[in-house]
């Protein structure tokens, strides 16, 4: 199961988890920072609605301190004593409004002792007064001066109230003034404290509101709000009206004590989505933030991935170049890192291929290219194989005059254009030289790799040693240099092939009778005047060539009777020569001496190439007939020496 | 342990009133709150059971304004009354009542300018200053020349009444249940008679006013 995707491109790779995790980052600060400013946002309206609702309750004592204040001035007025004195309720009346007018409350009454209103200033409240207002003036009754305050509805509407006895001297009446607590309050409150403010009675049964400055639609809202959220007095919590939040405090407001079913409580209220458009803008600046941040990075990222990629394609093109075998192109990155290690790494290596491939190449000079990579690819060993093998020898002629007159480097300038002349004809057979023995050269067909026709190989290497040769001359003769000859001669055999020598220093040949017969074979060459020779077995396996038979010889250290043959380059001799040669040759080893010199004679005047062979021949008949050979003369030459 | 000399004292009393002769026995009043404590400035009165009190001249008495209080605080006088309010401050008081039994103000004056007030009506009369909130003063009007004030004691005596069935009432200013206190009926004869009343107080403010402690002028000095 792969986690993460898979990439082509390194580049891709690191520009994706690179800007992942930047984008990452980015998110989950994004996150923290909301969070936290939602968190802040709301901490902060907490604490400014529990200062609204510190001021709120402060306006509310202030105005009640107020109202006790205008209060006492009348219970204080001995007019108005003398006017409730009086007994008469319409001064009392006109009293109460006149003082209601001068502090601007909403109600004005007077109750007598035990709770009855007497008079009102406003005609119609005095109706409901008396049971509205009952539980305010025993709450006066019951307090130590005389004086209570509370909130309470009067007719429906909810009032601030302050009763304040009437002192004529002792407490006569109950003065009861009253604060309407309407929309105007709330609005004025909101003014000041930059909250919704919304006054209500949260009874269980029924949520009346007294006031409020929220909109119609929120207003019937929030008495369900407050029944279900389960508020505590002056701790926050969140309210949702429709799509906005909004921070809610409830405080109860003060009503000098009074029982705990009829609390009124004021519910201040702060939009929180308001308080946090400035956290919304920053929102969007770090949204922005993070686009810019992330454009950056891909621009920057781009160049400093490349530094890696750019160099590694590079080295896997120098790379796939040295597999090829050109070690030329060095790898130059100029970086101080690890990349620039990794170049100079690999620049190391090609050179050190390099080197082993010159070692190759020079091994492959030394020993032969295939020797060498037989070498190379086996481990060395140095036992040996039996197999067939032809063996080539070649000798130059006639060097030794060159020799003389050149300087040591001119030699060997001479010597090695003519041996890589010969070189190039017996490796284009695939023939492995096996060694130069000064100008003569020693090669093997057939091992360490066998052709299957090796000896026709061999036979071909020769003749193009032959016309090699002619070019050799050729440069020679423009040199002022005298022309040099050449006698090849080749064996086919089984001989032994094998690594021979000392564990550090190694010749891959072979040995075995079939080498010398080689070797002495070329020497031969001299003898019959022509270029090459090869031996019976050769002729055999090689196929695809005439072949002149020179001679039967025994040669030194051999019993055995060797038949020799010319390979006839081409169609250099015509079909009838070779019967007429060969007739001629049975005849010499029948000791018909005429018949043989007379076609000998005939032969050596129609090929000229081949005047050496029959002067030779010639001469031995002259020679026979003069002292006939011994009986048991089979028609052979020996050669003893070397 | 007082309410035992007082008895003694009491009875040593009455031992001298039986020992200068016969008639003069008294109402010895104990008036005491529902936790047994002596209540001062209760008013005890006494009517004949029988008939109407006698008659008696009309007198005259005296509250006075001094340091800015009315003494005594509570007074009762037979209707018929004249008190005299003398300022001995040396500030102007503005003697006022609103109470129904007796209507009357004495603005602003000083020293004993003012003429003294006619209390003709049987009733409570609750006095205030103008000026001086605290200042109050509770006089009760009575048709009976038989009437006494509870000091610190508690207690009250009628005295030099002759013998018969009496009743007897109690008041305080800030008593509760005015209107249903019922008489006690007493029958003097050559002994005294000893009645207790007990009385439930409103709370103080109702009928009291502290005096503030700033009330009285100081100056203060630097010394040091």
């Amino acid at each position: 199961m792969r986690l993460f995707p898979r990439f082509r491109s390194f580049k891709a790779r690191i520009l994706c988890y690179f800007l992942g995790l930047l984008l990452a980052v980015q998110v989950v600060a994004f996150l923290a920072v909301d969070f936290a400013n939602s968190r802040n946002a709301q901490a902060q309206i907490h604490d400014d609605l529990v200062v609204a609702s510190r001021v709120f309750g402060r306006l509310i004592e202030n105005r009640s301190q107020r109202l006790v204040e205008a209060a006492r001035l009348l219970s204080g007025d001995f007019a108005f004593k003398a006017a409730f004195a009086s007994q008469d309720v319409a001064t009392i009346r006109s009293a109460l409004r006149n003082h209601q007018s001068r502090i601007k409350a909403d109600a004005f009454m007077l109750f007598s002792p035990d709770g009855e209103p007497i008079a009102a200033a406003g005609a119609g409240e005095l109706a409901a007064a008396g049971d509205d207002l009952a539980d305010l003036i025993e709450l006066a009754d019951d307090s130590d001066d005389g004086e209570a305050a509370a909130i309470a509805p009067l007719a429906g509407v909810p009032h601030q109230w302050v009763v304040v006895p009437l002192l004529a001297p002792l407490p006569v009446a109950w003065i009861t003034i009253g604060f309407r607590l309407d929309d105007e309050l709330a609005d004025a409150l909101r003014d000041l404290t930059l909250t919704e403010v919304t006054i209500l009675d949260p009874g269980d049964e029924a949520q009346v509101i007294y006031a409020s400055t929220l909109p119609k639609a929120m207003r019937s809202d929030l008495p369900g709000i407050l029944a279900a959220g389960g508020w505590r007095a002056n701790e926050s919590f969140l309210a949702r009206f429709g799509a906005d939040d909004f921070v809610t405090l409830v405080t109860p407001l003060g009503n000098g004590g009074a029982a705990e079913a009829g609390v009124n409580v004021a519910v201040l209220q702060r939009s929180l989505d308001a308080a946090l458009a400035p956290y919304h803008r920053l929102r969007l600046t770090l949204l922005l933030l993070t686009a810019v941040a992330l454009t950056i990075s891909l621009l920057i990222a781009q160049p400093i991935v490349g530094s890696v990629t750019n160099p590694v394609l590079r080295l896997a093109a120098a790379a796939r170049r040295v597999r090829q075998g050109d070690y030329s192109g060095q790898v130059n990155i100029e970086q101080a890192d690890e990349i620039g290690e990794l170049s100079a790494a690999f620049n190391d290596m090609t050179k050190g291929l390099a080197e082993r491939d010159q070692v190759r190449d020079l091994l492959g000079k030394v020993v032969d290219p295939a020797v060498a990579e037989e070498l190379l690819s086996h481990e060395v060993e140095l036992g040996g194989e039996e197999r067939e093998v032809t063996i080539l020898f070649s000798d130059i002629r006639g060097f030794t005059a060159i020799s003389e007159r050149q300087s040591p480097q001119q030699l060997v300038g001479l010597l090695n254009a003519y041996l890589t002349r010969m070189s190039a004809a017996i490796e284009g057979e695939s023939g492995v030289v096996d060694k130069y023995i000064g100008d003569a050269v020693m090669a093997l067909f057939g091992a360490p790799l066998a052709h299957g026709d090796d000896p026709a190989r061999a036979v071909r290497a020769a003749l193009v040693m032959g016309r090699a040769l002619v070019e050799v001359n050729r440069d020679f003769a423009e040199r002022g240099l005298p022309a040099v000859g050449m006698g090849v001669g080749i064996n086919t055999a089984t001989v032994v092939a094998g690594n021979m020598g000392s564990e550090s220093r190694l010749n891959y040949t072979v040995i075995g009778d079939g080498v010398n017969l080689a070797s002495r074979i070329e020497g031969l060459t001299r003898v019959y005047g022509v270029p090459v020779i090869v031996c019976e077995a050769t002729r055999a396996a090689a196929a695809g060539f005439e072949f002149l038979e020179l001679d039967r010889v025994r040669v030194k250290g051999k019993q055995n009777v060797e038949r020799i043959f010319m390979p006839l380059d081409g169609a250099a001799m015509g079909g009838d020569l070779r019967l007429r040669h060969d007739d001629a040759l049975s005849a010499y080893r029948e000791r018909a001496w005429d018949v043989a010199a007379e076609t000998f004679t005939a032969l050596r005047r129609e090929n000229p190439d081949l005047a050496e062979l029959y002067d030779l021949y010639l001469q031995r008949i002259a020679e026979y007939r003069r002292t006939p050979p011994p009986p048991d003369w089979d028609g052979a030459a020996s050669y003893d020496k070397k | 342990m007082s309410q035992f000399c007082q008895g003694l004292g009491g009875l040593l009393l009455v031992l001298i009133f039986a020992a200068k002769g016969a008639g003069a026995a008294e109402i010895v009043a104990t008036v005491v709150d529902d936790d047994g404590e002596a209540i001062r400035h209760a008013v005890i009165h006494a009517e004949p059971a029988a008939g109407a009190a006698p008659n008696g001249a009309p007198t005259e008495t005296v509250i006075d304004q001094i340091d800015k209080l009315y003494t005594p605080f509570v007074s009762v006088v037979r209707a018929g009354t004249r008190i005299r309010f003398p300022n001995r401050d040396n500030i102007k008081h503005h003697v006022y009542s609103f109470s129904r039994a007796k209507k009357f103000e004495l603005p602003l004056y000083a020293g004993r300018a003012a003429a003294p007030v006619l209390f003709d009506k049987p009733g409570e009369v609750t006095m205030g200053c103008n000026i001086h909130d605290w200042m109050i003063a509770h006089v009760l009007v009575v048709d009976t020349p038989h009437f006494a004030v509870t000091g610190d004691d508690g207690q009250a005596r009628l005295g030099g009444l002759p013998p018969g069935d009496y009743r007897v009432r109690v008041w305080h200013p800030g008593m509760k249940g005015k209107r249903k206190a019922k008489p006690q009926v007493v029958r003097l004869g050559d002994g005294n008679a000893e009645l207790r009343f007990e009385i439930r107080l409103k709370s103080r403010h109702k009928w009291w006013r502290e005096k503030p402690d700033d009330a009285d002028e100081r100056y203060e000095r630097n010394d040091g």
